[in-house]
């Protein structure tokens, strides 16, 4: 049986005026069902423009898919028709907004947003769906969902609107769920409750995860395999404890590093990776992260690393992964931090 | 997944069951709503009850709306019939000044002039409606679809409202009531209508590709809304403020455009009554009757500046940035 979302070997390209950016640039994962995929990385590394490719939101033109595929139970989802997609999106597949103060229509009440793909796709009432909404608002723990369902989203706080997005990506049953930076705009407590709602819905529903975040401590809380990103690239991929605790590629080492630790010991400062992503149109000949990596050699400057896999299940697209002289001289091994 | 049909009608009853009583709400109206909480359209209600000059510009465009609607009711029987002329007594009560029997006066048909305005109220807010309804319909769809399909069909729709904003409306008035024959509110309401989208599809179509930038449309698409559906549910009740605006004030300026051509005998054909074909027969009497001048000048006046001041109020009632 094919897994139930696979992307191989992905490549989003997006065509403008001043070269071609290089958005995704092969990427490959596969999700199984009740599995949690953490996908990090900085800003521009891709992570949501990979989301945006599996609900096929990315605008074509000016984006466009040059190679890979992605398959949902096996079938293509770039070889469907709009219709069919429209038929998955929302309700096989769901996705949670990053920021839930502009994702929910203000001019629509909340109750009938949540009905909303209830009604496009399970062809219920008006009637049907207002009560499922209810419903739903009360799985994600909206206190009074039928008063508040009469709600405009204006008269939610930050919390209950990404409540109420999680309700309404929630609405079908879907079978995946793609949540891109889910609480990123929201402050910490609410943070930890999002998280926590998330993972009852797991536990109780079943559906895979796809969490996208800048933040470790997110990903680290949530996920089974983790996929590290750089510069529209998979730098590194496996089991969310190898990829903490054994971290392979120099970029992942950077990440952890850059981590607020409340137990430094170096004076509070914290250690950010230098030098900035590249520009996604004139990539580093080479391995992109060569230019801020300590490590860099001449071989890492003009030959392009493969991921490949070092351990079973956990590979990394750096030349020297494998040499275990080099990971001793990553930090993290000598301090077995997180 | 084979548990999901039977999941589906089963979660539904339990839901439908347990949430009776919210459904037994009916729609909240306006008022409910501000007494409730906060709605879009109980705030704007209130900011534009706070304008005066909005809200005696509301009071005047309710005024003229009842007066034209209730007219057939007792405007014949208590003022006088606008059209037909009593011969026997045509010559004697011709061109009276105001008096108890004729408020506002005769005209030189003996016709009661209070009478005629009242009609020719009809007249024009007749056509200031339909005119306006005839613009919003063209300029939204192709202010709708140029920003939501942009490229091609953008270039094609702008360039189209460019040639129509510049055809002056008397002509092509002049040219509808050649093709068409005989002039009448149709010619007008066609000519106002048919040259007044571009400024529509333009305010409409900067409004969608603001809106379209918002998240809640890629929302929308990620649960699996197709276009018309994000257009018209998502994108356009976010996307009409500015046009209520527009369209309110382009009311007034039809009706001025009404008033203009029938003026100049293209428009409301006499004896039908109309404020600018009154103006025009008022020409003649400027100084022995100025009141067959002044008082349909009075009601476009007062009608057009009621639009005017009721748009400007809607404008600073729509502006959520005005929130207090």
């Amino acid at each position: 049986m094919p897994p139930l979302m696979e992307v191989d070997d992905l490549r989003m390209h997006f065509f403008t005026r001043d070269g071609v950016v290089k958005a995704v640039d092969g990427v490959s994962f596969a999700l199984e069902a009740g599995q949690t995929l953490g996908m990090v990385g900085e800003s521009g590394s891709g992570k949501s423009v990979t989301a945006l490719s599996l609900m096929r939101l990315v605008p074509e033109p000016p984006g466009k898919v040059v190679s890979g595929d992605i398959r949902f139970k096996g079938e293509s989802i770039l070889r469907m028709s709009e219709k069919e997609q429209g038929r998955l999106r929302g309700d096989r597949i769901a996705m949670i907004f990053q920021d839930p103060m502009t994702s929910l229509n203000p001019v629509h009440r909340i109750g009938r947003q949540i009905a909303e793909p209830l009604r496009l796709h399970k062809g219920a009432s008006k009637k049907e769906a207002w009560g499922a909404a209810v419903e739903l608002l009360a799985q994600v723990g909206i206190p009074q969902p039928a008063e508040r369902a009469w709600d405009y989203p204006h008269e939610f706080s930050g919390g209950m609107r990404q409540r109420a997005m999680i309700a309404m990506a929630l609405a079908c049953d879907p079978e995946v769920l793609i949540a891109d930076e889910p609480t990123t705009a929201l402050d910490v407590t609410i943070q930890a409750q999002i998280l926590e709602l998330m993972r009852e819905i797991q536990a109780r529903t079943g559906s895979a995860i796809i969490m996208i975040s800048h933040d470790l401590g997110v990903v680290a809380d949530i996920a089974d395999h983790v996929l590290v990103m750089y510069a529209g690239k998979a730098v590194e991929f496996g089991a969310a404890d190898e990829v903490f605790c054994r971290p392979l590629h120099p970029y992942t080492w950077g990440l952890l590093e850059s981590l607020p630790r409340h137990d430094a010991d170096d004076g509070g400062r914290l250690s950010p990776i230098k030098g900035q992503p590249p520009s996604l149109i004139n990539l580093p000949s080479g391995c992109a992260f060569s230019p801020r990596c300590a490590y860099a050699t001449e071989r890492c400057c003009s030959e392009a690393p493969h991921l490949v896999e070092i351990d079973s299940g956990h590979s990394s697209a750096c030349h020297f992964s494998a040499d275990k002289d080099f990971l001793n001289r990553s930090p993290h091994s000598a301090t077995g931090k997180l | 997944m084979a548990e999901a049909p039977e999941q589906i009608p089963g979660e539904r009853s339990a839901r439908g069951a347990g949430t009776d009583s919210s459904m037994g709400r009916p729609p909240l109206s306006i008022a409910e709503s501000v007494g409730k909480g906060r709605t879009l359209r109980g705030d704007a209600w209130r900011r534009l009850r706070k304008n005066r000059l909005a809200v005696a510009g509301l009071v005047w465009v309710a005024i003229m709306v009842l007066l034209a609607v209730s007219a057939d009711l007792w405007v014949p029987r208590y003022l006088g019939d606008p059209v037909d002329i009593d011969t026997t007594q045509a010559a004697s009560q011709s061109l009276q000044p105001p008096s108890w029997d004729h408020l506002l006066g005769t005209d030189r048909m003996s016709r009661d002039i209070a009478s005629r305005i009242i009609y020719g109220a009809r007249a024009s807010l007749l056509v200031g409606a339909v005119a306006v309804g005839i613009m919003l319909v063209i300029g939204l769809v192709m202010g709708a679809v140029a920003a939501y399909y942009g490229g091609i069909w953008d270039s094609i729709i702008m360039r189209a409202a460019d040639i129509f904003l510049a055809f002056p409306y008397v002509l092509f008035a002049i040219v509808l009531v050649g093709v068409m024959g005989g002039g009448s509110p149709t010619n007008v309401f066609l000519a106002i209508g048919l040259l007044g989208w571009p400024g529509i599809a333009r305010i409409f179509r900067g409004s969608v590709l603001a809106v379209r930038e918002n998240e809640y449309v890629d929302a929308a698409r990620a649960m699996g809304a197709s276009t018309p559906r994000i257009l018209f549910r998502h994108i356009m009740p976010n996307a009409i403020a500015p046009l209520v605006v527009y369209a309110t004030m382009s009311i007034g300026v039809a009706i001025l455009a009404e008033a203009a051509l029938s003026f100049l005998g293209m428009g409301v054909q006499p004896p039908a009554p109309s404020w600018g074909g009154m103006l025009s027969e008022a020409r003649g009497y400027l100084f022995t009757a100025p009141w067959l001048m002044v008082y349909p000048g009075i009601g476009i006046l007062t009608t057009v500046l009621a639009f005017v001041l009721l748009g400007d109020g809607l404008r600073d009632a729509l502006d959520v940035r005005k929130k207090e």
